[in-house]
């Protein structure tokens, strides 16, 4: 009996060295180490819109929309599971995964985000073709190979109908030429 | 109902029964992390009971399923008035990857009226004691919708 006595009197020691473990968040920060995967953030400026992202989303927040002029990028984070797909797809490195844990809200649509970025048009028949940033972003990639000849490169502002009309009439006109 | 009255009721303790309406138990760990010592979660008053009858909140998780939904809504029905929702982990907040299947309600927020929810997949301990005390209001929102238009 003197013996359990002794041990216990052992463990209070141990329990008066441990003293306080309790975290003291959430009033000191705590924040997440090594490559937390927290909220995305989506750097706008950088989007092109060419929806990739959305492509590798599991989850599908992500949806594309063309509406008055503009492509509607919207993120749904809500239902996100953080798992960086969109962040490995992104062509233009726009999306990177935040720190940013502390996303409780009384309304799912705080956790929406929405880039709306301007469509580009077929110069022939005014049909939307795609970003205008994406437009600019491929043209500039082509003529930095210097393979294309500027009117190739001058082609893609046309839709496909339009290109393939384009195409049919030359052919013709080069045919009588030859005649 | 006055927003006054719903502060007096939960100015004390705020007791919380657990409901897993088809969560893959991530978020579950999660909450058993919430009330452990390192965390603490019964520093703010908050402790899990056993009944639906003694508790002020439920603290739900998962995508609600077709099974599940019938027995979540007794539940609901057994807590006393006034009380809280909170779902957890992003299926409860939207319905993570079972967003639109057949088999669930897409999120919490179809069957129930939500008060809070902790997105997270699952979400840190820290990120529900943050929504705990956000709750209870101790902590500021951080999120916001953003919008953003190329000129």
């Amino acid at each position: 009996m003197f013996r359990h006595t002794i041990s216990e009197l052992k463990e209070a020691l141990v329990c008066l060295q441990a003293g306080q473990v309790t975290l003291r968040y959430p009033f000191q920060p705590h924040p997440a180490e090594g490559e937390f995967r927290g909220l995305p953030a989506v750097e706008a400026s950088r989007c092109i819109g060419c929806g990739a992202c959305a492509n590798a989303c599991p989850a599908r927040v992500i949806s594309l929309e063309d509406i008055e002029g503009y492509r509607l990028v919207k993120f749904e984070l809500g239902r996100c599971t953080y798992c960086a797909s969109c962040r490995d797809a992104c062509p233009q490195e726009a999306i990177s995964m935040s720190p940013m844990f502390e996303t409780a809200t009384g309304a799912a649509a705080d956790l929406v985000i929405s880039l709306r970025l301007k469509l580009a048009y077929c110069r022939v028949c005014g049909a939307p073709l795609g970003t205008r940033r994406a437009m600019e972003w491929v043209q500039s990639a082509l003529s930095e190979t210097g393979e294309y000849p500027g009117e190739m490169i001058k082609g893609l502002e046309m839709c496909l109908p339009c290109k393939r009309r384009q195409a049919l009439t030359t052919a013709i006109l080069l045919e009588e030429v030859a005649a | 109902m006055n927003r006054g009255l719903l502060n007096w009721c939960f100015k004390k303790s705020i007791w919380v029964y657990h409901v897993n309406a088809g969560s893959c138990n991530g978020c579950d760990i999660e909450i058993l992390d919430v009330l452990t010592p390192y965390y603490d979660c019964e520093r703010f008053g908050i402790r899990l009971v056993h009944t639906p009858r003694h508790a002020d909140a439920l603290l739900v998780a998962g995508p609600v399923t077709r099974q599940v939904r019938e027995r979540l809504l007794r539940v609901y029905e057994a807590v006393p008035q006034p009380k809280l929702v909170i779902g957890v982990g992003s299926c409860a907040t939207g319905g993570g990857i079972w967003f639109d299947s057949y088999a669930t309600y897409g999120g919490l927020g179809n069957v129930l009226p939500v008060n809070l929810y902790i997105p997270g997949c699952p979400p840190r301990p820290e990120a529900i004691l943050y929504g705990v005390a956000q709750a209870l209001g101790l902590v500021p929102k951080q999120v916001a919708a953003q919008e953003y238009v190329e000129t």
